[in-house]
């Protein structure tokens, strides 16, 4: 015991030298060995930060169910859309992503948006009025970066992707680039994942081919739902955009195809074929999924390739917006109609 | 040998030795030069090319001085004012200098005076002449008035009434000189003299720090480059540390052997002055570069020269030693880019108050701040950082198309109404739903833009196009033309 007494007393004197030689208290070098393990529990939570940061969810129910609970948030997601012209959609969706993620954080960070000189003279340059008025990005919250080719454009958003002061990565892309390949992608995912952070890869007018997204979205352009006044839907009105949307690939494997619809005020997603009853006539797309023949004959001087070419085909498409089909009757402007 | 076009005669401007020897002389006619020796060679004076051989020259005389003015089509101004040392004093540096002008292959004469006008006249009647303080007048008193840089038409007046050196203008008395032939005379005089300040102007601005290294091996990797660049940036730091600035924009001078200056400049977007900052914005310009990058023989002297500082704002680590330096990440990210792949490749837009949707947003690069004029006034920003309270916000597209498109209309129900249906990239699109329209017209000082009515326009696909009307109908004009202008989400 009084041995014990000694040697504390020996090493309590040692430990306040050491403590003088270091500069702080005593009691903080009480336990040189817990500042180890603590240590290594912030390491893991920053790596783990990836798997931890978990999943975006959209809001539109049954999207979500079917992508296993939402988008992941720390990852690189791909979303394709089949046409130049629709690159004003699936820049929309991809921005309704981001904005669903900067409505979450106090102090919004910037969104980098890539692309590639040809792709911003093809589908138009990013216009931040629009932007602020439709997804509530203010123009201090966002960066642009523009480069000559794809080679720069994939070195910006992979070192951009690698940043946790930005909040999310665009990089859009146009065509099916050789340099875009397995690993290009891989690099992208591996950066979002680290830092992350989503990087949304655009690409317009190009074809579905393996990369290490783990989710790929094929975005089209649905018809906006008529503006809701007091007296109920306004015809031929432009209210809320609509966006379909099919999952391409997803860990969930779960293939689907939802038409969603964004709230430009509340800035939030609907499911528009469940949630239907917001103003909505399911009985309306249902129709046109089953009708693909033109309501009305087409006018004799304007010959559509599109439409003049459906007879040939064996089997009716079963996508609910054929490309030649013409507007169901409600959807006409009102002004023709009379 | 070498003629140009002199008051519609074609004079020799420039000739060799070989050529003087023939006994010609610039200012000679060419076609008398011909019929004297009809195997000349002559070549057609190229002014302009003349001039990038001077600069290039003074750009490999900054390894000297950073004071070098260009004078006239065939001088440099070296201020050598406190550079001498570093050479081993004037003999040394002059002979120097005109050692290494001669490997070059140039034929320098050069003078070394205390004021620019001795030095200008001991440079090209006294070759490799040193004039010491208080000399310059025994130095000018023989030689001929164009010693004294005067204008041809004073110099010939006074020569008229006898005054054939500047010994002879020295004597006389000034008043009547002043009289006589000017008050330029006299400045020349006492600016050759030293009584009055001469104002070398500079080519380039000074650099307010910067630091340099002669190599004895001449350095070829770009390995070698960085580790030198590195080492000079940390010899920087510590001179911008007692300033409290940073850099805001660093310069590398890179002086080839043979004498070709490679010049690159990084800008960044904040004060910056860690070595290893200025080393990475470094490597990404000499990646950028690294195809047309010829070391040639190597560099012997590599200075590296901050060109623009900035008061550097200390930012004092928390306890826990975990600074946000999301800002700064971003900087960094935003200035490799733009040292990579030039001066507009990061973006920022900054809304202006504008009619026109075009102008209505002004994209600018990141590091530049926005110009006052043209930020509107802050809104009071409610939760969540979004503008409260904001009246009306119309619609606008969320892609603008840099140029409008032109759009083919074949034809709308009313004149004045939205098209039934368009073709826009060759495509047929027919209109589904219509909004509009919205008229916007420019402001009353940009009269000549036609006013434009705006429409929103659905395809039966669903795709969304903001499409305008430049222009009325009217029975005597031609009718209007349709663009498109953006795409909604």
């Amino acid at each position: 015991m009084a041995m014990n007494a000694v040697a504390r007393d020996t090493v309590f004197a040692l430990r306040r030298q050491i403590a003088k030689i270091e500069g702080t208290l005593s009691e903080r070098l009480d336990a040189p060995a817990g500042s180890g393990p603590d240590a290594d529990r912030m390491l893991v939570r920053r790596s783990g930060v990836a798997e931890s940061h978990g999943l975006l969810v959209t809001g539109a129910d049954h999207f979500d169910a079917a992508l296993n609970g939402g988008l992941p948030k720390a990852a690189l997601t791909e979303l394709h859309g089949a046409e130049t012209r629709d690159a004003g959609t699936v820049a929309g969706f991809a921005l309704a992503l981001a904005c669903l993620l900067l409505k979450k954080t106090e102090t919004p960070a910037p969104i980098l948006w890539v692309g590639t000189t040809e792709i911003f003279r093809e589908a138009g340059f990013p216009y931040a009025r629009g932007l602020e008025a439709g997804f509530g990005i203010a123009p201090e919250s966002l960066l642009y970066a523009e480069a000559p080719k794809t080679t720069d454009a994939l070195w910006i958003a992979e070192e951009g992707a690698g940043l946790t002061a930005l909040s999310a990565v665009v990089l859009e892309l146009r065509g099916n680039p050789e340099r875009l390949d397995l690993t290009a992608t891989r690099r992208l995912h591996r950066r979002a994942q680290m830092a992350g952070r989503p990087v949304f890869l655009l690409r317009q007018a190009a074809l579905a081919e393996p990369t290490a997204a783990p989710v790929r979205l094929v975005v089209a352009p649905a018809p906006a739902t008529p503006r809701n006044t007091m007296a109920g839907p306004l015809d031929g009105t432009i209210g809320r955009p609509g966006i379909a949307v099919t999952i391409g690939k997803s860990r969930a494997a779960q293939p689907g195809q939802f038409t969603l619809e964004w709230n430009p005020d509340e800035r939030t997603f609907l499911d528009r074929r469940h949630a239907g009853a917001i103003h909505q006539r399911p009985w309306d797309i249902q129709k046109r999924a089953k009708d693909h023949v033109a309501v009305v004959p087409l006018s004799s001087s304007g010959t559509d390739p599109a439409a003049a070419s459906r007879p040939v085909l064996a089997f009716p498409s079963p996508r609910p917006s054929p490309a030649g089909d013409q507007p169901s009757r409600p959807q006409r402007p009102a002004h023709r109609r009379a | 040998m070498i003629n140009h076009r002199d008051r519609n005669a074609q004079r020799i401007a420039a000739l060799d030795e070989r050529a003087e020897a023939l006994r010609l002389k610039p200012g000679m006619g060419i076609a008398d030069a011909r019929a004297m020796h009809p195997s000349i060679d002559i070549v057609e004076a190229d002014p302009l090319a003349d001039l990038r051989l001077l600069d290039s020259l003074a750009d490999w005389c900054d390894r000297y001085t950073p004071l070098v003015a260009l004078d006239g089509i065939d001088g440099l101004f070296l201020d050598i004012t406190g550079c001498t040392h570093l050479f081993g004093g004037e003999h040394a540096m002059l002979d120097e200098i005109l050692a290494r002008f001669f490997h070059q292959g140039f034929d320098v004469r050069a003078g070394i005076a205390s004021t620019a006008g001795a030095a200008w006249a001991a440079a090209r009647f006294r070759d490799r002449c040193i004039v010491e303080l208080g000399e310059e007048e025994a130095l000018l008193a023989p030689l001929p008035l164009a010693a004294l840089r005067l204008e041809p038409e004073i110099r010939s007046s006074l020569e008229s009434v006898g005054l054939r050196t500047v010994g002879a203008v020295l004597a006389a008395p000034r008043a009547p000189l002043v009289r006589r032939f000017g008050v330029a005379l006299l400045l020349r005089i006492d600016q050759a003299l030293g009584r009055q300040d001469e104002a070398v102007s500079p080519r380039l601005p000074v650099a307010p720090l910067s630091v340099e290294r002669h190599l004895a091996e001449p350095v070829i990797l770009i390995d070698d480059i960085e580790r030198l660049v590195f080492l000079l940036a940390t010899a920087l730091k510590t001179d911008l540390e007692r300033r409290g600035e940073g850099a805001r924009a660093v310069a590398l001078l890179l002086f080839r052997v043979d004498g070709v200056v490679s010049r690159l400049v990084v800008g960044t977007s904040r004060s910056m002055r860690e070595p290893r900052l200025i080393l990475r914005l470094f490597q990404e310009k000499l990646t950028a570069i690294a195809e047309d990058f010829d070391a040639g023989y190597g560099f012997d002297l590599v200075r590296l020269a901050i060109l623009a500082t900035a008061p550097f704002d200390m930012h004092q680590a928390d306890l826990a030693d975990a600074t946000e330096d999301g800002e700064e990440d971003l900087a960094l990210f935003a200035d490799r880019i733009r040292a990579r792949l030039g001066e507009a490749s990061v973006l920022k837009p900054v809304n202006v108050e504008s009619h026109l949707p075009e102008r209505a947003v002004a994209v600018i690069p990141y590091w530049q701040d926005a110009p006052q004029r043209i930020s509107p006034p802050k809104k009071p920003a409610g939760p969540r950082g979004l503008p409260s309270a904001v009246p009306f916000q119309p619609e606008r597209p969320i892609r603008l198309f840099q140029v409008p498109e032109p759009v083919e209309v074949p034809a709308s129900e009313i004149p004045d109404g939205p098209p039934l249906q368009f073709r826009w990239r060759r495509a047929l699109h027919r209109v589904a739903k219509v909004e509009g329209p919205e008229r916007i017209a420019a402001e009353w000082w940009r009269q000549e833009e036609p006013t434009r009515d705006y429409f929103r326009i659905e395809d039966t696909d669903g795709r969304r196009y903001w499409l305008y009307r430049q222009g009325f109908y009217d029975a005597s004009k031609p009718p209007p033309r349709w663009f498109m202008h953006g795409v909604f989400a």
